[in-house]
């Protein structure tokens, strides 16, 4: 049987669709009582290793597994693990309490469990609807409501802030937050938009194009931040002589002919200027925020940017200025959207 | 596995497609078992006297005791059946139609285990639909024949057997289908098509070439299992008619009972199986290890 630990662990992790890419030996962790962001753009395997580590796709190399074990050998496995993936499905013809009846039967705990993840998720007053009249929304709840049906430790949502309002989002921040930090479960959860889970988010997996880029804490992410100036000299290769003369070494070009200096400021770069008799048209102080950052990250395109930027706390795979063009088309893994996709009400109660 | 029954009885019973689909099998069994049993109670007028004297003569019969009510009961069977195997296409088709196939793996130990669950709980439901359409033709059978043309008990339990036998693997039969093609309104339309048309149509086509494809072909089968107990209660089968019977009367015979070309019940109820067993077979290794994205 499985350890218990609520451990997730990616180990060398790959697949391959004929002859597309998805997941390039894939490695990461992830450890109970934090939330962790799994991050990357559309198409860059997001979907497929979470897919892969929930037993639906088989992996070409490598393992995924919880609690040490894959997902096939862990006994009642709705115990262990809940999942919300897109483009899961429920029949348009039964009702949100029926649906999860079903389940609860499968996984063995009593009815009464229905209506309490009902009442959890907000949807206690649609119980008796049909799901085909749901909401995207209400969709998300309704899956997360099957997810919570085992009471399981780790908890692994693919994307779960797609369809949902500010407030739902809000709602959805809070309530994995408690689940993971006060319960010590695990939470996994996936996104394209940094921006959207950073509020919600401890630890970071950031991937592209199948390979992981970074993982770590968000914090070690933050605290690289820095910013750097653009400055634009009449002679770029003396300024550069000059600065690095004087002991700033983090000086690079940028492809509009700019210098690209890190680790000092406006003004000691225009003394120096100054002081070598370079004249400077423009100088333009630019601070790397986090959004800029996972975009460097998964893109790879951001030139210029100079060694160490950003950190690298847990480095693997190639370096954040790899420049590999994404290669096939990228969009096998992302279904079309389905059903209605107007939005509705998440967080206060039905109607 | 308990569990994982009561779970796959609830999302039968959650939806209407289990009783909707009652509705046209009672209509089948007993309309067809009906006008069936009306035709063939003048049996002699069916199929000429000359034949109808040629096989009560070596059997032994009273051409007005003629066990008709069996043929008449097969028909209607035999027709309704379609619906059982219908529901089928819906267990795997169905969940993969409305993406239910992705939470159903992931609340079940393993994906035999959730298939085998599906399995058994079809077998009953199939065997629920034979139990019915069995009672619904009966009873057309008792208000169509005369009651000396009724089967005797011992026929009646063998028509019981046989239906709800033949519904519990019609109903694999459509799982496996349906699992193959894992689309729902193909798998439908084929199916009906297949069954009820193209199947039919090669058999009688090909009749002067051989008599052997409504034997071994999977309507055929479906249909010998009912059928193959209707012409044995005539002691006849189909390689083992009077030499004067002529080729062409016997297939009236066999159609009479819808099973034309049948080689005898057991042998349906094999070769159906095997058809049953590789359709079942195939749609089971496809989703063993599929990668549901």
């Amino acid at each position: 049987m499985h350890d218990g630990s609520g451990r997730i662990v990616v180990q060398n992790l790959s697949k391959q669709f004929g002859a597309v890419n998805a997941v390039q030996n894939l490695s990461f962790v992830v450890e109970p009582g934090s939330v962790t962001g799994f991050l990357g753009p559309n198409g860059a395997g997001k979907t497929t290793t979470l897919r892969m580590l929930l037993g639906l796709v088989t992996p070409t190399a490598g393992t995924a597994t919880i609690n040490g074990r894959p997902h096939s050998q862990l006994g009642n496995p709705a115990r262990v693990v809940g999942s919300v993936l897109e483009n899961e499905g429920f029949h348009p013809g039964r009702t949100a309490r029926n649906h999860l009846r079903v389940y609860a039967a499968a996984i063995g705990v009593p009815d009464q469990r229905a209506d309490d993840v009902l009442g959890l998720v907000g949807l206690g007053s649609a119980a008796d609807r049909k799901a085909g009249g749901f909401s995207l929304g209400m969709r998300q709840r309704l899956a997360l409501a099957t997810a919570l049906l085992g009471d399981p430790q780790v908890l692994v949502l693919d994307e779960p802030t797609n369809g949902l309002d500010p407030e739902g989002i809000l709602w959805l921040r809070n309530f994995l937050r408690s689940y993971a930090r006060e319960q010590r479960r695990t939470v996994l959860v996936s996104s394209h938009l940094l921006n959207e889970v950073e509020q919600l988010i401890d630890q970071v997996v950031i991937i592209s194009q199948g390979v992981t880029r970074y993982y770590g804490s968000l914090d070690q992410l933050r605290k690289g931040q820095q910013s750097r100036v653009l400055v634009q000299p009449a002679d770029a290769a003396a300024l550069v002589k000059a600065l690095q003369e004087n002991g700033i070494q983090q000086v690079s070009p940028t492809p509009d002919g700019r210098v690209a200096v890190a680790g000092s400021s406006v003004q000691q770069i225009g003394d120096l200027a100054a002081k070598a008799g370079i004249a400077v048209y423009g100088m333009q102080e630019e601070h790397v925020d986090l959004e800029r950052m996972f975009f460097q990250l998964t893109q790879g395109q951001y030139g210029g940017a100079p060694q160490g930027y950003p950190p690298q706390p847990q480095y693997q795979g190639p370096p954040p200025g790899y420049q590999g063009p994404p290669s096939g088309p990228q969009q096998y893994q992302q279904g079309p959207p389905s059903g209605p996709q107007q939005q509705q009400y998440w967080g206060g109660p039905q109607q | 596995m308990g569990n994982l029954i009561k779970a796959e009885f609830r999302k039968t019973l959650s939806l209407k497609t289990w009783w909707v689909l009652l509705i046209p099998l009672v209509l089948v069994a007993f309309w067809l078992t009906f006008v069936w049993g009306k035709i063939t109670n003048d049996f002699a007028d069916f199929i000429g006297s000359r034949e109808a004297r040629e096989i009560a003569g070596p059997i032994g019969l009273d051409p007005d005791k003629l066990p008709v009510g069996l043929l008449a009961f097969a028909h209607g069977v035999n027709i309704a059946q379609l619906i059982p195997a219908l529901f089928g296409v819906f267990a795997l088709a169905g969940e993969y139609r409305s993406k239910t196939i992705t939470t159903t793996f992931l609340t079940a130990p393993n994906r035999i285990s959730a298939l085998t669950a599906k399995m058994l709980t079809y077998v009953a439901w199939g065997a629920i639909y034979g139990v019915v359409s069995f009672g619904v033709s009966a009873v057309a059978v008792m208000v169509s024949v005369d009651s000396g043309r009724w089967p005797t008990a011992g026929q009646w339990l063998a028509a019981l057997g046989g239906t709800v036998l033949a519904s519990a693997l019609v109903t694999l039969f459509g799982i496996g289908f349906g699992a193959v093609l894992r689309n729902v309104p193909l798998a439908v339309v084929l199916l009906v098509v297949w069954f009820l048309i193209v199947e039919n149509v090669l058999v009688i086509a090909l009749w002067g070439q051989t008599d052997i494809l409504g034997g071994i072909l999977p309507n055929g089968t479906a249909n010998g299992i009912v059928g193959g107990i209707a012409a044995d209660a005539f002691g006849i089968n189909s390689l083992n008619l009077p030499g004067n019977v002529d080729h062409w009367s016997q297939l009236g015979l066999q159609l009479a009972a819808s099973a034309p070309g049948v080689i005898s019940w057991w042998a349906s109820a094999l070769i159906f199986f095997a058809w049953t067993m590789l359709f079942f077979g195939l749609g089971w290794l496809g989703n063993q290890k599929r990668d549901i994205t």
